[in-house]
């Protein structure tokens, strides 16, 4: 593509377009882990489109490989998924500990051994230096916090720019209570060394610019994209409740402080008050959700909170398909993938305007976490006015079409070039 | 000759408050915000009177007093009328000064700067009328020309203004009906004889109303000087520029740091320093020109966005089911006979209410973002659907009073009538006289009238 005499495209010398990318992530589909996955993966893939080599290193997990590498089975000259041998699982607190098999006694048990998970960021890390050494590339982007310490190692050891990916802080995980110190503390470091910090919204830019202190001329804010096909239709689930007349609200996403499930339920509390039809539906899982269960059952909701269940594939779809409105009650959401999933099955949604989606989608309804009765009252408001919950899917979706992932990529594409133009200049 | 007519639209409207689901059936107060947020009515007002209307009205006054020959026109919808006098009665009496001049035209308009002639013709008669009589009664001043709503214009508007006696009507003059000619003269509807139509040079207008500020523009900064001279060049093909604008382009859509209101002061000095140019108030231009052909719009014409329809009001779907609500309530509304619900009911007709929902984010989208108060268009129609279902129960509330008042009323007009015909005795029937009984009746008559005959009998006895 730079063969051509463009004015908008710098000319390269050819081998740069077979730029080389060293990634360094910790989560890849078919993984059941959440958002940050599903754009490493989009990402990925409309990067090899452009050409772009991708080295995608994880740590080792069962099934990950495997995988990964039957989802790019087509592109396997360009994407290669290395393994390292570290126990990473997302979304976990640095205190949190991994279990690993270390070893077999004589007898054939198991021997297992545990490890914080910043011991495990660590282990990454020095895997990573190794691998650094052995691969040949132009490029370091290292996704997540638990990859950050893995991209500064390369860096050191090969010497080549690094592009760390925010797509959450500890300030989002901790809902910005008890900030993990020693997460915080990495983050710091590793932004202060990477030579360029990719976040997913402006929101994010801007935490990282006050809370971490970093130079807002240093940040590039990369939207997260979306898939644009029209998923198939499925059977709807709850049919018995809609054939009552009930209304469904969905939240799909993990049971954390970080999501606000409690100021959802809070919400529902008020709605029910004023419209017993209507039922609110929790899919999902975490470490709150004995805490949500008891609250569901304190305020007296237990008939109208429905627990799905953390649900994947063709019963997500088959849910969101059944939902008449799906709400994402984040505190802090640095972009927030569920309302653009939402809207390809014809759901709109309400969203908090703590969330970074919000930047790029216009057709949602917008409260802060805090406002339940607002909260509420928006949601009232979408069930008694059906034709605007049919407007924000009508013209959501024609938004959709600028928020895919090839935008995304043409950006960080953009970045890359940038990048090396300053290192051969 | 050519005459410059400039003419500024005055309208605020009654913003909703955030309106939400619990109020329906609590709280029959839709207008009455007093957050610190741009839905509080009165903080608004009290904001553009300084900002745009005080200093402005200043200015014109001392136009009108420097400069004989300087005239304008106005335009005021009834609910800014409404919220001057209960909020800043003074900005109020300067215009009322300004159009004691006898130099100051006042346009006909719809009280509620409302789009009904669209959707329901009568109810836009009884709007226009309401304006004429508030307008008499403030200004003592009778309109000549009429402006509908955001200068929306269509065929047949124009030929009930011609059919309800007046001069004139003002229009876009936009190239798609105009096609290579001018706007600078003056046309006349299909199948319409007197009336004239205004055309707003939109180049012209807008240039001071959307342009005057940016500093993007190619003839930024523009001066007094530089502007008169684009008029003066239309000397020989055009009599009459029609400068058409809101009022509160002045200090407010561009704001005092841009120089508008030292613009403005230079103005008519340096266009009337050309001998052969001078102002004129719409009805004169009416007057003083022939058309020079036919204009035809079947289709609405606005001064709005850059499709100059109504679609930055009735573009969308929430758009055009909370029009169709509205206007769907009519039939109900009317049958209460309760001023204060008619009165609410026309508030929400406000055209602004729609103007807030609109989803069209092209350029003209960051112009809707900065004129609405909410912070997003599905904000705006929450808001007003549920004042709007509020005022529903009301008047479903009322008319089940109304019916039952009737009920009670025939109830009682049904007990009347018995208690009537039981009380009323029917006095026995007088057997006809016989000739004889009144001969002796007459007779006793008599004598009871004369004393010497009583005397005579009684002696007799």
């Amino acid at each position: 593509m730079y063969t051509c005499y463009d004015e908008s495209e710098p000319k390269w010398p050819r081998f740069f377009s077979f730029m080389r990318i060293l990634t360094f992530g910790w989560d890849f589909p078919p993984s059941r882990n959440g958002g940050l996955g599903v754009a490493c993966f989009g990402l990925t893939r409309e990067l090899s489109q452009k050409g772009v080599e991708v080295i995608f290193v994880l740590p080792k997990r069962q099934n990950a490989v495997g995988d990964a590498r039957f989802i790019f089975a087509e592109d396997e000259r360009k994407v290669k998924v290395r393994q390292v041998e570290s126990h990473l699982k997302p979304y976990n607190a640095a205190d949190s500990r991994v279990y690993f098999i270390s070893g077999y006694e004589s007898s054939g048990k198991p021997i297992i051994k545990s490890r914080t998970i910043v011991e495990e960021a660590h282990r990454f890390a020095h895997q990573a230096a190794l691998i650094a050494q052995e691969e040949e590339f132009d490029i370091i982007h290292a996704h997540d916090w638990t990859s950050y310490l893995a991209g500064v190692a390369a860096k050191i050891a090969s010497g080549k720019p690094l592009i760390l990916h925010v797509h959450a802080t500890s300030y989002d995980q901790a809902a910005s209570e008890n900030v993990d110190p020693s997460i915080y503390k990495i983050e710091c470091e590793s932004f202060a060394i990477a030579d360029k910090i990719v976040t997913v919204s402006s929101f994010t830019k801007d935490l990282i610019v006050r809370k971490h202190g970093v130079n807002p001329a240093k940040v590039e804010v990369v939207h997260n994209g979306c898939d644009t096909f029209i998923p198939t239709r499925h059977e709807p689930l709850l049919q018995g409740l809609k054939n009552q007349g009930k209304k469904i609200i969905l939240y799909h996403g993990r049971i954390t402080i970080q999501k606000g499930v409690d100021y959802f339920i809070r919400a529902a509390r008020i709605v029910v008050d004023v419209d017993p039809n209507i039922v609110f539906v929790i899919s999902g899982w975490g470490d709150m959700t004995s805490q949500i269960i008891n609250q569901v059952g304190a305020m007296g909701l237990s008939t109208h909170v429905i627990f799905a269940g953390a649900l994947w594939e063709e019963e997500r779809d088959r849910m969101y398909q059944s939902a008449d409105l799906v709400v994402m009650p984040s505190v802090s959401e640095p972009f927030g993938l569920v309302p653009l999933e939402a809207l390809q099955h014809g759901v709109p949604s309400l969203i908090t305007k703590q969330s970074g989606v919000g930047e790029v989608l216009v057709h949602a309804l917008k409260v802060d976490f805090w406002d339940v009765d607002e909260m509420a009252n928006k949601i009232l408001s979408a069930m008694r006015y059906p034709v605007m919950r049919s407007q924000m899917v009508n013209e959501g979706r024609r938004d959709l079409d600028r928020m895919s992932w090839k935008e995304a990529a043409k950006k960080v594409h953009q970045l890359y070039k940038t990048l090396l133009q300053y290192v051969t200049s | 000759m050519l005459t410059v007519c400039p003419y500024f639209h005055v309208h605020q409207p009654y913003r909703v408050k955030r309106y939400r689901v619990f109020d329906i059936g609590n709280d029959n107060e839709y207008f009455n915000d007093s957050s610190e947020t741009d839905l509080n009515n009165r903080r608004i007002i009290d904001k553009v009177a300084n900002k745009s209307y005080r200093p402005t009205n200043a200015i014109l006054q001392e136009l009108l007093d420097t400069h004989p020959d300087f005239r304008f026109a106005l335009s005021f919808s009834g609910t800014v009328l409404d919220q001057f006098e209960a909020y800043a009665p003074d900005v109020l009496e300067s215009f009322q000064k300004l159009v004691a001049s006898g130099r100051v035209e006042i346009l006909a308009d719809t009280y509620h700067h409302s789009l009904a002639f669209f959707y329901s013709v009568p109810e836009f008669e009884r709007q226009v009328l309401k304006h004429k009589k508030r307008i008499k009664e403030l200004f003592n001043f009778t309109p000549r020309v009429f402006r509908n709503t955001e200068l929306s214009y269509r065929n047949d508007l124009a030929k009930w203004c011609e059919d309800n006696g007046y001069l004139g009507i003002m229009a876009e003059g936009w190239d798609k009906y105009l096609g290579w000619r001018s706007p600078n003269f003056l046309y006349h509807p299909p199948g319409c004889k007197k009336i004239k139509v205004l055309l707003k040079n939109y180049k012209l207008s807008d240039d001071v109303a959307f342009r005057f500020g940016n500093q993007g523009w190619s003839s930024w900064p523009l001066n007094a000087e530089t502007y008169a001279q684009w008029i003066h060049a239309h000397h020989g093909d055009g009599q009459t520029i029609n400068l058409f604008m809101d009022y509160e382009t002045f200090g407010e859509h561009q704001w005092e740091d841009t120089g508008i209101f030292n613009f403005l002061r230079a103005l008519p000095g340096l266009l009337t320093r050309h001998g052969d140019t001078s102002f004129k108030t719409p009805s004169e231009t009416a007057l003083s020109y022939d058309s020079v052909g036919e204009i035809d719009v079947p289709d609405v014409l606005t001064w709005a966005d850059t499709d100059r329809d109504l679609t930055a009001w009735t573009g969308n779907d929430i758009q055009k089911d909370a029009v169709s609500t509205i206007y769907g309530m009519e039939e109900k509304v009317m049958a209460t006979k309760s001023k204060e619900l008619i009165e609410t009911w026309r508030k929400l007709q406000t055209s602004d209410h729609f103007y807030y929902m609109c989803t069209k984010w092209s350029q003209d989208g960051d112009v809707h973002a900065y004129f609405s108060p909410y912070q997003s268009p599905y904000d705006a129609y929450i808001a007003f659907m549920n004042a709007l279902s509020d005022l529903q129960l009301r008047v479903s509330h009322a008319l089940a009073l109304n019916e039952e008042k009737a009920l009670a009323r025939e109830e009682r007009k049904l007990v009347e009538v018995k208690t009537a015909t039981a009380l009323e005795v029917k006095p026995e029937p007088m057997p006809n006289p016989t000739t004889w009984q009144r001969l002796k009746n007459w007779c006793s008559q008599v004598v009871g009238r004369l004393p010497f005959l009583r005397m005579i009998i009684s002696q007799k006895h």
